[in-house]
């Protein structure tokens, strides 16, 4: 299973690439080399999962993702001199920030200037949303965010989905958002909360809005639609926000009395583990949710427990 | 100024007032690369609206303020505009067609860039007949109706026509092959076209958006549209003289103009250069009685004269001063007026229950009010972020013809999104805030299950994708876990959804996201619409 997923990647990889920048074959070919020798050390490194936690009244968001980041040997672990990284926030609702529907801008703006700092040639914000784009990037901060830093939104449209091969258990053939899978380097940045189906939305779930066509048949089947996602798209990392918490009325909130706020972001390089992670959050075990349990079984990652290297800063 | 200079003078200020209407047009949508200060907000009171004064023709348009304001009883929103004009008209004739009107702008360079006709047979057809009486007919129609409660303007005016025609048909109708066409280079395996596509794509994406868009009756729209630039080859500015109620209008107010056409027949030689050169059907030739009304103003005779027979001047002559409407145009417009208003009653949209699927956009008037202003213009529609307001075809009875109606398949009304009110011309739908509408709330439906279609209700598996999006806090749409009989013999535990009407406020993202396409398993209808009191629901 695990060895027939990472072709299908890599093949995606190599023809994505040719795809997308309109050079010559060849070139694209020597450029993706790299990025694929990457995405298979990545694997075999001994993972890591970092807790940061924001204790101090008044504490600067972006402090806290930098020094999460630092814990886990900092942005350059993931993002090497000229890589394109793509960003997938969970910007799907035209939800102001404090809603807590949508990933923190504040922690999305310090990964962008993480990821610049490292030597990032381009970095994309990348999300198929579920309420208007234009509107959810004005909204939610995502826009803002690019504009302070530079980074480029990439507007969903029919023209960047591609019927791509997944060779999920559940889904063969699904159409995909291209710039995800053309990444060099590839950050996975949901945010945490409940959400009334699959219990909660955490790190595999927001591949969902990696994805086009029919989107709102996959809740016939959701935890294992959302495992075979998030076996297609290996993030190189996961960072989950929840400095906001959105406990109530997920996965649209819209009512602060929705929101808690617990100051907390979790990194891993394991999907499975950050998942399970935030679940403790919501006082659930990672065992109790479908999604993370399947994870689990059909060996796309660990629970947090076994992680060995697990870390945590405060600011 | 030399008559040279005035008459491009003319044609600058045409190609202006052109271009900026369409420029309005295409900027009647979310602004490009706005994004709100996400540090500002924590109270979430931002409002998004358009950067362009996207109204201002329709506030300059002395027909859309007179008929509001006879129909609805209202001043709209800056009419002072519509009333420089009209003073503009008195003191100098119709030199709106001539020199402001977009539409009028349009029909002159298709009458004159390139005739159809030329010689004697563009100087008969630039000969005035009968058939001007037509537009004379068309806004006692207008006005009468107005008058009896419903407001039929639009449908004639030549703004409003020429905004829906650009907004609703030429624009979607490019931006739909376009979209095609790079979909169908994006998704070729040749490399060069994939780039064009994509770089092509963002480059036209101020105009055209990154969507396709849909209206419905779009294709009558434009034909309509396409069969008026047509008359053109017919008649120069055919629409102008014969059937604009707005040029009716104003040529009733421009017989007091100090402006007059002085003739001296024994410098004229007969050879035919005004008439040919005659956008209005004026009769500027002397010997004939000059049309005042019929005038637009372009200074084409007076320009094209070789003799200098035919000159403007202060206190001119006024020519036939009043307007030649024909006693049968007056009484059949008010015939006409009267009776369209009561006729198009008796469908019992208004008195008795409207169309479970006529769906206004938030904020909108009672119905009865709301027919007493709306322009069908389409600004709404073109507004609308997710396409979801549509000209309705049947939903709104004949009165209600193109007026504004939310079709949730093929869109959805955004909970924190208000630009519908923030651009109607005439405030048929009320420019209300986020806050009001989230907070009143201010409901335009209301959504129920079909549970016969409906994934968990009839046993085919879980789904609640309704309940997911559902935008309000706490959700209208909820869901219990039962059991229900499913495919050979079984027993399913599912969640199955319900609306607590309580809290719906029919946006209809839930009609839209349903995964039963076509004709949803969860439908909005207009019962429960916050504007009727008669179409409540809950005691």
């Amino acid at each position: 299973m695990n060895s027939e997923h990472s072709m299908t990647r890599r093949e995606s990889i190599k023809k994505l690439l040719c795809l997308w920048g309109g050079l010559s074959l060849g070139g694209a070919v020597v450029s993706s080399w790299p990025v694929i020798k990457s995405a298979q050390a990545a694997v075999d490194a001994p993972k890591f999962l970092v807790d940061g936690v924001g204790r101090t009244e008044g504490y600067s968001i972006k402090a806290l993702t930098r020094k999460t980041f630092e814990a886990a040997g900092g942005m350059r672990s993931f993002v090497s001199k000229g890589d394109v990284v793509v960003i997938k926030p969970n910007i799907s609702w035209a939800r102001a920030p404090h809603l807590a529907a949508t990933t923190n801008p504040e922690v999305l703006e310090a990964v962008i200037e993480l990821c610049q700092e490292a030597g990032a040639k381009k970095v994309r914000i990348v999300d198929h949303t579920i309420h208007g784009a234009k509107r959810c990037f004005a909204v939610t901060g995502a826009g803002m965010a690019a504009k302070n830093t530079g980074a480029d939104l990439v507007h969903p449209r029919s023209s960047l989905m591609r019927d791509m091969k997944m060779g999920g258990n559940r889904l063969d053939v699904w159409p995909v958002f291209m710039p995800v899978v053309e990444a060099d380097t590839l950050i996975n940045l949901p945010v945490a909360k409940v959400h009334g189906l699959s219990g909660l939305t955490l790190g595999m779930k927001n591949w969902i809005g990696a994805v086009g066509g029919r989107r709102n048949a996959l809740h016939q089947d959701i935890h294992q639609t959302i495992v075979d996602l998030a076996h297609y798209f290996k993030p190189d990392v996961t960072l989950i926000d929840a400095t906001r918490v959105m406990v109530h009325n997920g996965p649209s909130g819209g009512s602060l009395s929705d929101v808690v706020v617990m100051n907390r972001l979790i990194l891993s390089d394991d999907p499975v583990a950050a998942d399970a992670r935030a679940a403790r959050l919501f006082d659930l075990e990672p065992d109790g949710v479908g999604f993370i349990k399947i994870g689990h079984q059909q060996g796309l990652g660990v629970y947090d427990t076994a992680i060995s290297r697990q870390l945590e800063v405060a600011v | 100024m030399k008559i040279k200079h005035l008459v491009w003078l003319r044609r600058c200020s045409q190609a202006f007032f052109l271009l900026l209407f369409v420029f309005l047009v295409v900027e009647s949508r979310l602004p490009q690369d706005f994004y709100l200060d996400y540090t500002q907000l924590v109270n979430g009171e931002q409002e998004i609206r358009l950067q362009q004064p996207v109204t201002v023709f329709f506030q300059a348009d002395p027909l859309v303020w007179l008929t509001s304001l006879i129909s609805g009883h209202v001043l709209i929103k800056g009419f002072g505009w519509a009333l420089g004009v009209l003073v503009l008209t008195l003191v100098f004739g119709r030199v709106f067609c001539g020199f402001i009107c977009p539409f009028g702008a349009l029909h002159h360079l298709f009458s004159f860039v390139r005739p159809a006709l030329n010689g004697k047979r563009l100087a008969r057809a630039n000969s005035s007949t009968g058939s001007r009486r037509v537009k004379y007919f068309i806004l006692f129609l207008l006005l009468t109706a107005a008058f009896a409660g419903v407001n039929f303007a639009g449908i004639m005016d030549p703004i409003s026509l020429f905004f829906r025609s650009l907004a609703l048909a030429i624009v979607p109708g490019a931006g739909t092959g376009l979209k095609e066409m790079f979909d169908f280079m994006a998704h070729t395996d040749i490399k060069v076209l994939n780039y064009l596509s994509y770089t092509a794509e963002v480059l036209v994406s101020p105009v055209f958006g990154y969507g396709y868009q849909a209206f419905k009756t779009g294709w009558l729209i434009g034909t309509i549209f396409l069969l008026i630039l047509f008359l053109n080859r017919i008649r120069p500015r055919f629409w102008c003289r014969t059937l604009c109620p707005l040029g009716a209008l104003l040529g009733l107010c421009s017989r007091f103009s100090i402006l007059g056409l002085s003739k001296d027949i024994d410098r004229c030689t007969q050879c035919g250069k005004c008439t040919q050169s005659c956008v209005g059907a004026a009769q500027p030739v002397p010997g004939e009685s000059w049309q005042k009304s019929e005038c637009l103003m372009c200074f084409n005779c007076h320009n094209t004269c070789p003799e200098g027979a035919v000159v403007f001047k202060w206190r001119g002559p006024r020519g036939q001063t009043g307007p030649d409407m024909g006693r049968r145009a007056i009484l059949g417009g008010l015939t006409a007026g009267v009776s369209l208003p009561f006729l198009s009653r008796l469908d019992g949209q208004i008195h008795k229950v409207s169309d479970a699927r006529l769906i206004r956009p938030p904020g909108s008037l009672p119905e009865k009010d709301f027919l007493t202003l709306c322009q069908r213009c389409g600004q709404c529609m073109k507004a609308c972020p997710t396409n979801v307001i549509n000209p309705a075809l049947y939903e709104g009875g004949l009165a209600g013809f193109w007026t504004p109606n939310l079709i949730m398949t093929q869109g959805y009304c955004e909970y924190t999104c208000t630009l519908c009110g923030s651009v109607c011309p005439t405030g048929a739908i009320k420019n209300i805030t986020v806050r009001e509408k989230v907070e009143t709330p201010i409901s335009i439906g209301s959504a129920y299950f079909d549970r016969g279609r409906c994934l968990p209700w009839s046993g085919n598996g879980p789904c609640i994708v309704c309940e997911e999006h559902c935008p309000t806090s706490p959700k209208a749409i909820y869901f219990f876990e039962g059991m229900v009989n499913g495919p050979d013999n079984t027993r399913v535990k599912v969640k199955l959804p319900q609306v607590d009407l309580k809290k719906c406020v029919g946006c209809g993202i839930c009609e839209n996201k349903c995964v039963v396409k076509g004709r949803p398993a969860v439908r909005v209808i207009a019962a429960g619409e916050t504007r009727s009191v008669r179409n409540r629901i809950l005691l």
